[in-house]
């Protein structure tokens, strides 16, 4: 379809929902303005326009009652550095997009907003390394979901990050059907058909699988309900620590000469003669002749500051469940529930195994109009028991922590990764969903093939793909306890009681290469909080140690970056005032 | 001194709470002692300065380190070899791995004494919806923070429960001059001893508000307030009675769970309903030579049950270590009408014995009425599920197979 076939397409549409809606079309994008009645109105719209055959992209400027306006905070004026490619946004693909340039004879700086990395979606997703078999067939991110996936066990040796193949089952029980068919018919497409449809795909993708008779599904996992017809069994599916990994690239990449700027927020993309200058930051002005902008959430912000928005996020929120480890072993493998149609109420996700060895249910998927909205709803808590104990019946229900995390959608589902046409040196990295964890290394080649056509790119002759392993107490044998222990005391002592997190190991996550300067940064590095009574016991510790290590008064420590002070002051402060 | 390696004792027990001190104690009578603790001596009750404990024991109240001294005392003049800052990672068998500065300790025993202590119940662990900011602690933490760490929690707080764990923080952080907006209890009922409930909220004019739960928390960084709502006869939060409250703090004091990790490891028994050890009234777990006492075997209310406990236990390993214990496991006790638990759960049936229970209601003039050999009644004016029921059981009533408690009307 061309541009003008698109925009009748649209506002034919669009006039069902509102009379004062603009639609305008280039080079396949497409740009919503005007009014509507209300958010949900205006997602539907961007929705529809997403949908339609040949468009790249949707820019929906829509606006609406009660709509939040991106506030743009004050940039500083001096110039405080430069660089070649200055990579916006230190999640697993700015971090994976940086280690991979820091092969390459080249000046990088990434620039992240919070006070660590991974702060972003990167920390709240489930740790899949998914082989692509549930992406839509011919999508880029399928495409990058499945060359990611194999390139999983190489990075993860080379960074030392946890990595495990712990085998995926698709699962079909006398439910997975929905379809108005006589049940026998169901039982049989279940059994007879569907098995071998996804049999076939994975074939085409290279992606090795075998069909499970109940019988067998059932001796290998016998907490599986006896409801279950068929399985269909992935034996590559991956598991890993999306943090560690993320921390793990931002660290390599550094030791190999990337720059990163930590509390530092893009505020404007200077752009002249429709050339990339460089950033406008909270601490001042990075010249650059390349921007790569990978800010999750909020890569349209940033698109829009550089003067080449070609899409428009949409949030979409995913809540998960964390178990017990008790009961980490009540399954040998991750599993998933197949539901036919998809609808609502009727979708996907699953229950996972995870490298620390607690069991994950989850994710819902709701749209969500604030990007912030890491809530979990009591709603949503229910939604996860009702979806997966149909596929796990006598699964103890013993919760010890839930998240949300927020999908970075764009209104075409698809990953936008392209040098900018209006902007030269804009490199867009937008709409990385789900299965970005997976797909982050294969984004990074991408990205970097993308650069090499602009800029000659030579290979570092002295490049060390090896990071070294902190140490992890719980994980070492009675002998190299004893070892580490000799060599510094503060390896026996035992601050986090559930996970058996040393002190020692909290001191070099204090100290280490990105340092880790407030609580959720020290957790995400040795689990110290992490565990059944999630922190409740380690958490004056911890907040004592940091205080002690980095010089910060304890009742100035932060859980989370700015804005989060554990504690109001000392004791008496309160009487002080008074 | 105290270097790591393996070696051996005749009794090791975990947790130097008042539990661990009171068994280590009467153990060291019988055999050599270690005392692993991963903190300090003295377990929870170093961070309790009010004076509520010992007047049992002692005849009158002192505060929770005071109390704790006084065993702490004892323990380093009997001898006992006490370690502290070490961890037990891992028990298997009557093999101990215990981690602390002085290195991996691996310790050989004859018999072991478990006294862990409990841990408090997340918020994740009542499934409390909403978003995850700093600001929310539970009561022991918050305690810990203010006594111990010398920092303060919040300004305008909001509890939800009323253990006495609860109550007692009410009135703490009213001292330290924070508001304590209210304390909020799902039961019917105030879940702590009433004397606590007069003297710690009326006493501050803190309102008690009950059948209410919190139903969302809100607030991205630092928590900015909590919504509350009534809940029905199911504890279901009633739609359309939420209210906000802002504030910038969260206490949950909403229950203990006994700290058994290292028991299951042993593989001891498990009673669901007090979530600790099944144990005979010689305080000997489902495995032998293993002993249990204090909070890890049911959550007290009184220190001075502990500490007797803690002796009972100790002096039977002590016996056991030295091969003067005969094993004997015989002798049910049911938990009848409105009886949540009894500990011990087991009685041999040989010897008087004090039963420990808490009702599952609170009911006023009953009768409990113990049905062995014989039966034999006691009646209270009211028992409430927050009180600790004690009775003591002479043992011609007992028999060696069953005996039923019941409380009615
Ligand atoms: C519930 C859920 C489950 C998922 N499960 C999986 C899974 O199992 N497997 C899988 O492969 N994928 C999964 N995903 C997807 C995966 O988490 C994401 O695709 C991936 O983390 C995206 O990484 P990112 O680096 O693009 O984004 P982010 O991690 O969000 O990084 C973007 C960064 O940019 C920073 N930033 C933004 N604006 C600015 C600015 N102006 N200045 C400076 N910095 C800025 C942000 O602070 C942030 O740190 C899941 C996602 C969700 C929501
Ligand atoms: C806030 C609060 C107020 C109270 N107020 C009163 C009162 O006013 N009056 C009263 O009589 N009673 C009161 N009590 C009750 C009484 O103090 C407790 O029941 C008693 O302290 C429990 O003793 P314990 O030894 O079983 O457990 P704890 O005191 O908890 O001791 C357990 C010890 O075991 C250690 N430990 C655990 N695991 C390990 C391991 N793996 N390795 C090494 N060490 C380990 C812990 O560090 C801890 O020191 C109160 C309790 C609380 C929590």
């Amino acid at each position: 379809m061309n541009d003008k076939k698109i925009r009748k397409r649209i506002e034919k549409i669009a006039k069902k929902i509102s009379k004062d809606i603009m639609v305008r079309v280039e080079n396949r994008v497409v740009y919503l303005e005007g009014r509507t009645n209300s958010w949900e109105d205006y997602l539907k719209l961007g929705i529809l326009a997403g949908k339609i055959k040949d468009v790249k992209g949707v820019v929906n400027n829509i606006d609406y009652p009660g709509k939040k306006k991106m506030i743009r905070k004050q940039g500083g004026k001096e110039k405080v550095g430069e660089a070649d490619v200055v990579i916006i946004g230190a999640g697993v693909v700015g971090c994976a997009i940086a280690r991979e340039l820091s092969k390459y004879e080249i000046n990088v700086i990434i620039i992240e907003k919070a006070e660590d990395v991974a702060c972003g979606v990167t920390k709240a997703n489930n740790a899949m390394v998914h082989t692509g078999i549930g992406e839509k067939m011919g999508t880029l991110k399928q495409r990058l979901c499945v060359e990611g996936h194999k390139m999983y066990e190489r990075l993860c040796e080379e960074l030392n990050v946890p990595y495990e193949k712990c085998g995926m089952w698709i699962v079909l029980t006398k439910d997975s059907l929905k379809f108005k068919i006589p049940s026998f018919l169901a039982n049989f497409i279940a059994k007879r058909i569907i098995p071998f449809i996804i049999l076939r795909r994975g074939k085409k993708l290279g992606i090795p699988m075998k069909v499970v008779k109940r019988k067998e599904l059932l001796k290998e996992e016998p907490n599986v309900t006896k409801d279950a017809l068929v399985a269909v069994y992935s034996p590559t599916y991956g598991i890993t620590s999306p943090y560690l990994l993320t921390i793990a690239l931002a660290e390599n990449a550094i030791e190999n000469g990337a720059k990163i700027m930590l509390n530092t927020e893009v505020v404007d993309v200077m752009v002249k003669d429709s050339r990339i200058k460089g950033v406008v930051t909270t601490k001042g002005i990075i010249e650059a002749k390349y921007v790569i902008n990978a800010a999750g959430l909020y890569a349209d912000e940033i698109a829009e500051m550089a003067g080449a928005r070609e899409y428009t996020i949409h949030p979409k929120k995913g809540a998960t469940l964390i178990f017990d480890k008790e009961y980490g072993n009540y399954i040998n493998h991750s599993m998933s529930l197949l539901r036919l149609p998809r609808t609502e109420h009727y979708k996907g996700g699953g229950v996972m195994l995870t490298v620390d060895g607690n069991i994950q249910w989850g994710p819902t998927i709701s749209e969500v109009e604030d990007k912030e909205d890491t809530s979990v709803t009591a709603d949503e808590i229910e939604e996860i028991f009702s979806m997966f104990s149909p596929l796990l019946p006598h699964f103890p229900r013993a919760v010890i922590a839930y998240f949300s995390g927020v999908r970075a959608a764009t209104f075409t589902e698809d990953f936008f990764i392209e040098a900018s046409e209006k902007v030269k040196g804009f490199i867009h990295v937008a709409g990385i969903q789900s299965p970005g964890l997976t797909a982050a290394p294969a984004i990074a080649k991408m990205v970097v093939n993308i650069l090499e056509k602009e800029i000659p790119l030579e290979k570092k002759t002295n490049f060390n793909p090896y990071r070294k392993k902190p140490v992890v107490f719980r994980e070492l044998s009675i002998e190299e306890k004893k070892k580490m222990i000799e060599k510094n005391p503060a390896y026996g002592k035992i601050v986090c009681r559930c996970e058996h997190v040393t002190e020692g190991e909290i001191i070099d996550a204090i100290h280490g290469k990105i340092p880790a300067l407030n609580i959720d940064a020290i957790k995400r590095r040795t689990r110290a909080g992490m565990g059944r009574c999630h922190g409740s016991f380690c958490l004056p510790k911890v907040a004592k140690i940091l205080s002690r290590e980095a010089g910060i008064p304890l009742e100035k420590v932060l859980k989370d970056g700015e804005g989060s002070r554990l504690f109001i002051g000392k004791a008496k402060c309160l009487l002080e005032e008074k | 001194m105290f270097a790591g390696g393996k070696m051996k004792a005749g009794i090791v027990v975990i947790g130097g709470g008042p539990a661990g001190l009171a068994a280590s104690l009467k153990a060291s009578e019988y055999t050599d002692v270690m005392l692993l603790e991963r903190d300090e001596l003295g377990g929870i009750l170093q961070q309790c300065i009010h004076d509520g404990f010992g007047n049992f024991i002692f005849g009158k109240m002192l505060t929770g380190p005071e109390y704790a001294e006084h065993f702490i005392e004892r323990a380093r003049d009997a001898g006992i070899d006490i370690r502290v800052g070490t961890t037990v990672l891992q028990v298997e068998g009557k093999k101990i791995v215990a981690s602390g500065s002085d290195g991996i300790l691996e310790i050989e025993t004859k018999a072991i004494v478990l006294a862990m202590g409990c841990r408090e119940r997340s918020r994740c662990q009542i499934l409390i919806p909403g978003t995850r900011p700093a600001g929310i602690y539970t009561a022991g933490t918050a305690q810990r923070l203010i006594n111990v760490e010398g920092v303060m929690p919040g300004r305008k707080v909001v509890i939800l429960g009323s253990g006495d764990v609860g109550l007692m923080m009410a009135r703490r952080l009213t001292l330290e001059g924070a508001e304590v907006e209210g304390v909020y209890e799902i039961m019917p009922k105030p879940g702590g001893l009433i004397r606590n409930v007069v003297q710690c909220l009326h006493d501050y004019n803190i309102p008690l508000h009950l059948c209410h739960t919190v139903v969302d928390i809100k607030g991205k960084k630092r928590l900015e307030g909590v919504v509350v709502a009534k809940v029905n006869e199911a504890m279901k939060p009633i739609k359309g009675t939420e209210r906000f409250i802002p504030c910038d703090c969260l206490i949950l004091a909403v229950g203990l769970i006994p700290e058994n990790e290292l028991s299951r490891q042993i593989g001891v028994a498990i009673d669901s309903r007090t979530q600790g050890p099944i144990v005979d009234e010689r305080m000997e777990t489902s495995v032998e030579g293993v002993f249990a006492c204090g909070n890890v075997v049911h959550v007290h209310d009184l220190v001075d049950d502990v500490t007797i406990a803690g002796e009972i236990a100790g002096e039977n390993a002590g016996k056991y270590a030295i091969g003067e214990f005969e094993r004997i496991r015989k002798g049910k006790v049911i938990a009848g009408e409105n009886v949540r638990y009894v500990v011990p759960q087991i009685l041999r049936g040989m010897e008087d014995v004090t039963s420990y229970l808490r009702v599952e209601k609170e009911m006023e003039n009953v009768k409990l009425i113990v049905s062995g050999k014989k039966t034999f009644e006691k009646k209270y004016r009211i028992v409430r599920p927050a009180e600790m029921v004690k009775v003591k059981v002479n043992a011609d009533i007992l028999t060696s197979n069953e005996v039923r408690i019941d409380v009615k009307s």
